[in-house]
């Protein structure tokens, strides 16, 4: 069983509007309501066929909560359930100014890990990206519901890269917690 | 039952006796059985009324002994009495030659791959079978307090345990002749234990403090989901290296040299005492090698700090894997027997800003938090929420070019989970693909763990990145992966169900299964025939549930005929029909209803999708 019915979406699945801006509490109930139906632990005692199918379900109930619980998946789901293929991994934007920023922050990052207070100035870069993220989300939002696919897409690639940079502002503070 | 049941989990459909079923905490230095009596989870004992069954095994020419017998003889025939076998389930020969110190056993077999074998006086022997003894043993335990045969059991691993790891568990239930209902995690099974499904939801941390791990756990629970959010530790941290951080303190004291193996070990047992005894006393008087002084609690607490600190760096690293702050962890659970270090509890404490959970004994509270899950997999506590979600602990990988490891599957994933990803031919005319499966963070596949080698042939040739081979990866809800390889374009497909590279073949599995019955006198032919006629009731009692609440409403007369006919001849031949008969007659039947199935599934998610809860859909 692929899905229970091909042309039901993840949003779908989850009784959910396909927007961006979903209810995270919403979603997790949702998730938590259907696994407590398929989970393999309820088919403990049964048998065989019915587990592996069980295991199906389960495994698509959790690929769907995956991909809408993050933010740059779910943009990029938003974008597929309209037809708008995008390209794998796209490391390249056009923006030069965003290009630029995020050298700057890389550049940041780098200088903050080193500083005497450093674990201060990662928590305030932390903070930074953050609020960074959430301007980047209201921007594809926007442009979303404009139907400007060109800028929506674009949109998705700098929330991309916004986490990416978030992701190494991490490790950083892994390591420093870790000290 | 079953999909067949998928309105009203855990209901059946004709009230059904009590199952027996219980929960194992199979651990390194000793292991424990537990189930579930007039509602409350309790520890089986030993005819000397003892929880613990130590995790030894002593092979003689003709006997197996299990337990405290076989610690007894650990000291005069160290190399027939194997302990603590746990560190070498799922492990291959260059992890054992890494472990040679600290186990010295004789192994055999090749350099190379295979599963280790130890040369005992009652013949070869994996970790796999000494593990399966040690099952049995509890089973026996189990059987004789009961007064019946487990229906089915709970096992628990270490959160950290890889896929070879739980296969090897796996495969020992198979061996013990044990219907394994469940791998749990052991942080989990704590948390179930104390019973926090009953009570507010919140986050809940695991620190599990053994003699020779640390582990720790993140749960969320939410109306009776538990759900693990991140997992981490370390595989080499516990009690031992406190044991062994007093035992360096006492040789440099007493200024001692060189140590021969006999004064070391009995350093450390001094250290071991001492650690205990300070969880009461303030100071305590030792005296080993000659050497004779005090060791204050002070002094102990500055020992053991560093390993304290260590324990909490893996703590606040998990939290942010997690994505949570300290502040929001509601309850700490403390879990294995060197959180009873009162250092231990006061710096956890202080580092969640709580009093951690500490009413339990600790060396029990993962037995008995399986033998709940154990109690309600086994259908006897219908009216049970409880789901216990978990999330894969090491992420899954494979090679690609260069000895590098792509992740397919992450680690933290909710599991199950299912991942395909393309590859490509890279020569012209390419006809065969080697996969290899390797689990680990690493970015190079020679620090990760190999888990398996296959192979996809019969690729029709085309140029070269022409080919377009689709990689699935499946895990399991007990973490157990299965692979499976298809070329898009031709169909051509291969599936392998891992067995890792360390792992035991079913044929092997087989053969050892039926060389312990031979050697227990069991009539092989009898116990399969047995299996199989349970199995057939199980189908039938299942395909009747779901008719008796939706035949009428799915099916057509035709559709249901076809259902009915081969379930009908199922149930007259249950007790008429041979092994391979009833086989037949189950495969027949699951072939006619899987379409009713698939269309009860459908249904079903129609059903929530329509935004009913799922106890409002109508049970006939």
């Amino acid at each position: 069983m692929q899905t229970p019915d091909p042309s039901q979406n993840y949003f779908e699945l989850f009784g959910l509007q396909a927007i961006f801006d979903i209810d995270s509490v919403d979603l997790q109930r949702a998730q938590q309501r259907l696994q407590s139906t398929y989970h393999p632990d309820r088919f403990a005692a049964a048998s065989d066929q019915e587990r592996r199918m069980s295991v199906q379900m389960a495994s698509l109930i959790n690929q769907a909560y995956q991909t809408l619980r993050d933010p740059v998946k779910r943009s990029r789901y938003l974008l597929e359930i309209r037809g708008v293929e995008l390209p794998d991994d796209s490391r390249t934007t056009s923006d030069h100014a965003f290009l630029m920023e995020q050298i700057e922050l890389r550049e940041a990052i780098d200088s903050a890990r080193q500083a005497e207070d450093a674990l201060d100035r990662c928590l305030a870069l932390e903070h930074q990206l953050e609020q960074r993220a959430a301007e980047l989300e209201r921007a594809f939002v926007s442009s979303l519901e404009a139907g400007d696919t060109a800028s929506a897409v674009e949109g998705s690639r700098k929330l991309q890269f916004i986490q990416r940079i978030r992701q190494q502002l991490d490790e950083v503070l892994f390591e420093l917690e870790d000290d | 039952m079953a999909l067949m049941q998928i309105s009203e989990p855990g209901q059946s459909s004709a009230p059904h006796q009590r199952r027996l079923a219980a929960g194992i905490d199979l651990g390194t230095t000793h292991s424990l059985i537990a189930t579930v009596r007039s509602g409350e989870a309790v520890c089986l004992l030993d005819d000397d009324g003892r929880p613990l069954l130590p995790s030894v095994v002593h092979f003689a020419e003709q006997d197996v002994v299990t337990g405290y017998d076989a610690l007894a003889l650990q000291a005069e025939d160290p190399l027939n009495t194997l302990a603590s076998i746990k560190r070498l389930m799922g492990r291959g020969r260059e992890d054992v030659d890494r472990l040679g110190e600290i186990l010295p056993y004789e192994f055999i077999g090749d350099e190379q791959g295979g599963v280790p074998r130890i040369r005992t006086r009652g013949g070869d022997v994996t970790a796999i079978e000494v593990s399966a003894q040690l099952l049995t043993a509890l089973a026996e335990r189990a059987r004789s307090t009961l007064g019946d045969e487990l229906d089915g059991v709970v096992i628990t691993v270490p959160a950290y345990f890889d896929d070879a790891q739980r296969q090897a568990t796996r495969d020992a239930a198979r061996l013990a002749g044990l219907k394994l209902l469940r791998l749990l995690n052991e942080p989990t099974a704590a948390a179930v234990a104390y019973g926090l499904d009953q009570g507010n939801d919140g986050l809940i941390a695991v620190y599990d403090l053994g003699g020779g791990t640390f582990d720790i756990s993140l749960l969320r629970l939410e109306r009776g989901v538990f759900e693990v959010l991140a997992t981490g530790g370390n595989s080499a941290l516990g009690g031992d290296d406190m044991d062994h951080a007093i035992g360096e303190w006492i040789i440099g004291q007493a200024g001692l040299g060189k140590l021969d193996a006999a004064l070391a070990r009995r350093i450390l047992i001094a250290a071991r005492r001492a650690k205990e005894n300070l969880t009461e006393q303030e100071s305590v008087q030792i005296d080993v090698g000659g050497w004779q002084g005090v060791l204050d609690r002070a002094t102990l607490n500055q020992l053991v700090k560093p390993l304290i600190d260590r324990t909490l760096s893996a703590c606040r690293r998990t939290l942010r894997d997690a994505g949570v702050g300290v502040s929001e962890v509601d309850d700490v659970v403390m879990v294995g027997g060197s959180t009873r270090v009162p250092l231990v509890q006061q710096r956890v404490g202080e580092f969640f800003g709580k009093a951690p959970m500490c009413d339990l004994n600790p060396d029990e509270v993962v037995a008995l938090g399986a033998a709940i899950q154990a109690d309600i997999l086994a259908g006897n506590k219908p009216d049970s929420d409880m789901l216990l979600l978990d999330v894969l602990p090491l992420s899954l990988a494979i090679e690609t070019m260069g000895g590098l490891s792509e992740k397919i599957i992450e680690r933290n994933t909710a599991i199950p989970v299912a991942r395909a990803q393309e590859f490509t031919t890279f020569k012209d005319g390419q006809t065969a693909m080697a996969m290899h499966v390797v689990q680990g963070e690493r970015e190079l596949v020679a620090d990760c763990r190999s888990l398996a080698r296959f192979e996809l042939r019969g690729i029709p040739p085309m140029t070269a990145g022409a080919a377009r081979i689709r990689v699935t990866y499946q895990v399991d809800a007990d973490g157990l992966l299965s692979v499976s390889a298809e070329e898009a374009t031709s169909g051509v497909r291969s599936e392998v169900v891992v067995k890792p590279s360390y792992g035991l073949s079913d044929g092997e599995i087989e053969s050892m299964l039926r060389a312990s019955m031979e050697h227990a006198g069991e009539d092989m032919q009898a116990r399969m025939l047995r299996e199989q006629q349970v199995e057939a009731r199980r189908v039938v009692e299942a395909i009747d549930a779901a008719l008796a609440q939706d035949g009428e409403r799915l099916l057509s007369d035709d559709e249901l005929l076809a259902i009915v006919e081969p379930r009908d001849r199922l149930e007259q031949g249950i007790d008429t029909s041979s092994t391979d008969e009833l086989k037949r007659l189950i495969e027949a039947l699951e072939q006619a209803s899987e379409f009713y199935v698939a269309r009860r599934m459908d249904d079903s998610v129609r059903r929530a999708l329509k935004g009913k809860q799922i106890d409002e859909v109508e049970v006939q």
